[in-house]
């Protein structure tokens, strides 16, 4: 195993740079000869933000485990997780250029911040999760061998979370790639910023070059990196682990050879965890009593600490803290009568990019659950689909779609066709696992009524992935609505185009006009939505597919 | 009459290290006649079982139902099973009707025989209760109802008292030889997959003994033993039998009991 993973490291090095070679050699653009440093340089950026995610992560995860710990972290982690990431961005931004006069470190600690964000909550609540788990019968039996403070966490906490802060680190590290074309190539007040690095010369190919080649070989190289790194990485550590996470994924009677061996042989990306692990996350939250639902206190106090940090992040860049007048202005502007119209057409735009990725998760889904033909096309297409940072389409899409279908129209399906390429993932991978860990028993009751086709996947498919539909609608969701956020406002060359909506309300507010204040509130109406869906629709749903879920035996 | 026979019956699971879980393995089941299968675990028991349901295939010989080959599932065998097998987003009456409306019986009419079947088992009055909500033995109750409900000449018994706790195991034992009993049900054989040989003494007539991969059949045990057993469950004839048993199975692992999982509790 050893021998063929160095043997795997030489070769995959060996051909990454003959792909360099070549491209620098063939692809003619005056940028080319620093395609090396550029991908050193968001190495260091993902790789330094990861650390520090991981260190704090780590550390606020342990605290959250103590009982004041808990009361505090894990609702304010839980809210701050609701905003979009991509939403508060432009305050960061503003703050970070502000405060150092524009220089270049200002705006790397922006996208370190804006990555920062996107890492630390798939490390802090998969450790959360992971303590919460240790077995009853484990701490009672370090109790009785008067195992307590370092020893404690030392033999019985750091080993139980070293799975999950493996899988959590797989989510994080490919949440950072995800954002990385974000982070590196900002506009803000009409200018644009970009910090050297393969995301922002992926932007500049497709926006400034005009040279959709390019960005094409520039998102094939980036897909081919984010794969060789998980290789090297996430795979061998989740294998090493032996955290059992495949294990329980797949039973006898199911085409397993082949779903297991063709997702690994295919990309050695340890996906599994990443839907074990999102799964873990809401679920660390959801279903106990205690964490599902806090005390008035608890959510009192989240939401002022949010409130205070929106504020304060809002306002700094201000002097001082704004006055009555100021806010009023800030947030009377005549567009500010929109504001339900662009909601309506935010969640328009949402819900319907979600019943689209819905129906093909669920046929691709239940066709590669059902036939072992569609497995062997589908599970490839996932693994890589899902490696590629869909951010990093958007520049090439738009600039195809609108050659097309003109400015407008071109931005509006490019919208959509970003969002449903984001959020059919998790669907997809949700609906997927379920299907493979309906019990056998189950299968063959089906079986021996004789229920074939529609009957089966009326009567047994369909009702037993009912909690996996849910948890994946919620992290489609979630992840929309960033997407939503950087999908809706486009500033290409010398021209902005923009869709009616919250995201591009928010992009204008931030990056043409400075308008602190209004980002703030703007903030706060998507982060009140975000939570309202969830507890209203998600959360409710949740509960009520949990009631007559399938127990795994 | 002959039910069922088995015919030097062959079953391999394909694979890296391809697996012979059957090998030549031969028997007949008699009409009215209560047939237990023991063996340690992984000796190919449970997929004999689901050969005979027509949901696994053979890679040799056959097994014939009343004189014909069995080629995919039979409405006449029903199988119960360890875990139950009930679908948890059906109630108990739903969970019993739906193999009867699968097979094409009419919804007025599937309903009143889910409801007639469900109330031999003492379910009556928990119907429209979820599987969620019902305790072990009552999920096995349903698990029985649904096999009945199809009047199949064949029940087929995966494990099904031991995941189950003692007492309830036993009150459904005596509850299962009742129905066998029963002239007024159609379903009159029983094969049944057990590794507590207690209880297959107190209920089979005769005791099938496997041997471990590849599993053939080491020796068929005629039991007896005078019914209702329970009168007869401290005779020493019974723990004699249950002796033999063991010691058969014992000498057929290679004279040790290790990964054996044989369980000789009363039943």
């Amino acid at each position: 195993m050893r021998r063929m993973h160095a043997f795997g490291f030489v070769m995959g090095l060996l051909a990454i740079l003959s792909l360099y070679i070549l491209v620098i050699s063939v692809v003619h653009n005056p940028e080319i000869s620093n395609l090396p440093y550029y991908t050193l340089r968001t190495l260091a950026r993902i790789s330094a933000t990861y650390l520090i995610a991981l260190v704090t992560g780590l550390f606020f995860g342990l605290l959250a485990t103590t009982k004041t710990g808990s009361m505090i972290l894990i609702p304010l982690f839980d809210v701050l997780q609701s905003i979009p990431i991509l939403g508060y961005f432009p305050a960061a931004i503003i703050f970070f250029i502000s405060a150092f006069n524009g220089a270049e470190i200002g705006l790397e600690l922006a996208a370190m911040l804006l990555l920062y964000t996107s890492m630390e909550w798939a490390i802090f609540f998969g450790v959360v999760g992971a303590v919460k788990n240790i077995p009853t019968n484990i701490v009672e039996a370090a109790k009785s061998f008067d195992l307590k403070g370092y020893g404690y966490i030392r033999h019985v906490v750091l080993p139980a979370i070293v799975p999950s802060l493996i899988s959590g680190s797989t989510l994080a590290w490919g949440d950072g790639w995800f954002f990385m074309i974000a982070a590196e190539y900002i506009t803000y007040g009409g200018k644009n910023y970009s910090l050297p690095g393969l995301g922002s010369y992926l932007a500049k190919a497709a926006y400034v070059y005009g040279d959709t080649n390019l960005a094409i070989v520039l998102l094939i190289i980036i897909t081919i990196l984010v794969v060789y790194i998980n290789f090297l990485t996430w795979h061998r550590l989740t294998e090493k682990a032996g955290s059992g996470t495949y294990k329980p994924i797949l039973r006898t009677g199911w085409p397993k050879g082949l779903a297991l061996s063709g997702i690994r042989r295919f990309t050695h990306v340890p996906h599994i965890p990443r839907i074990h692990l999102s799964f873990g996350i809401r679920h660390a939250i959801l279903s106990t009593p205690r964490r599902g639902i806090y005390s008035r206190l608890e959510k009192g106090m989240a939401v002022v600490t949010v409130i205070a940090l929106i504020f304060f992040v809002a306002t700094v860049a201000k002097p001082g803290i704004p006055s009555l007048d100021e806010i009023r202005g800030s947030l009377l502007i005549p567009e500010m009568a929109n504001l339900p119209f662009y909601t309506a057409c935010t969640l328009t735009r949402l819900t319907v990019a979600y019943f689209i990725s819905l129906g093909i998760a669920l046929s691709m889904g239940i066709l590669a659950a059902e036939k072992k033909g569609f497995a062997m096309i589908f599970y490839p297409i996932y693994d890589i689909g899902q490696s590629v940072p869909i951010l990093a389409l958007f520049p090439i899409l738009f600039v195809s779609l609108s050659q097309i279908f003109g400015g407008i129209l071109g931005l509006e399906i490019t919208s959509l066709t970003m969002l449903v390429a984001d959020m059919i993932w998790y669907l997809f991978l949700n609906i997927v696992t379920a299907v493979k860990t309906i019990p056998d028993e189950i299968r063959e009751v089906s079986q021996l009524i004789g229920m074939k086709g529609l009957q089966r996947v009326r009567h047994v498919v369909l009702p037993a992935i009912r909690p996996a539909v849910v948890t994946g609608s919620m992290l489609s969701w979630a992840t929309g609505w960033n997407t939503v956020i950087f999908s809706e406002y486009m500033s290409y060359g010398p021209k902005v185009l923009w869709l009616p909506g919250l995201g591009s309300f928010l992009d204008k507010t931030a990056l043409q006009e400075g308008n602190t204040i209004l980002l703030g509130f703007l903030l706060l109406i998507m982060t009140a939505l975000v939570i309202a869906l969830d507890r209203l629709i998600w959360r409710r749903l949740l509960r009520k597919a949990e009631r007559y879920a399938v127990e795994v035996m | 009459m002959k039910v069922l026979e088995v015919r030097s019956l062959r079953k391999v699971f394909p694979g890296e290290r391809s697996i012979i879980a059957l090998e030549d393995v031969s028997f007949e089941v008699g009409k009215d006649e209560f047939l237990c299968i023991v063996g340690p675990s992984g000796c190919g028991k449970s997929t004999l079982l689901r050969m005979v349901a027509g949901i696994e295939s053979a890679n040799g010989g056959e097994i014939l139902f009343l004189g014909k080959p069995i080629s995919g599932p039979n409405e006449k065998i029903t199988m119960i099973f360890q875990h139950f097998g009930l679908l948890p987003w059906k109630t108990a009456l739903e969970n019993v009707r739906l193999p009867l409306e699968v097979h094409g019986i009419p919804n007025e009419e599937a309903r009143k025989i889910a409801i007639d079947y469900l109330g031999k088992v003492g379910l009556g009055d928990f119907l429209d209760t979820y599987p969620h909500d019902l305790s072990g033995g009552m999920k096995q109750r349903v698990g029985i109802a649904r096999a009945l409900a199809m009047r199949p000449e064949i029940l087929l018994m995966d494990e099904p008292f031991s995941s189950l706790d003692e007492l309830t195991a036993s009150t459904l034992r005596r509850e299962v030889l009742r129905i066998w009993a029963d002239s007024n049900l159609p379903t009159d054989t029983f094969l049944m997959v057990s590794h507590n040989v207690s209880e297959a003494v107190f209920m089979a007539d005769r005791v099938l003994i496997m041997s471990p991969r590849p599993g053939k059949v080491v020796e068929v045990v005629k039991v007896d033993i005078p019914r209702p057993r329970t009168e007869h469950a401290r005779d020493p004839k019974f723990f004699d039998t249950v002796e033999y048993i063991i010691r058969v199975i014992e000498k057929a692992c290679g004279g040790k009991l290790p990964g054996c999982e044989i369980n000789d509790g009363i039943g």
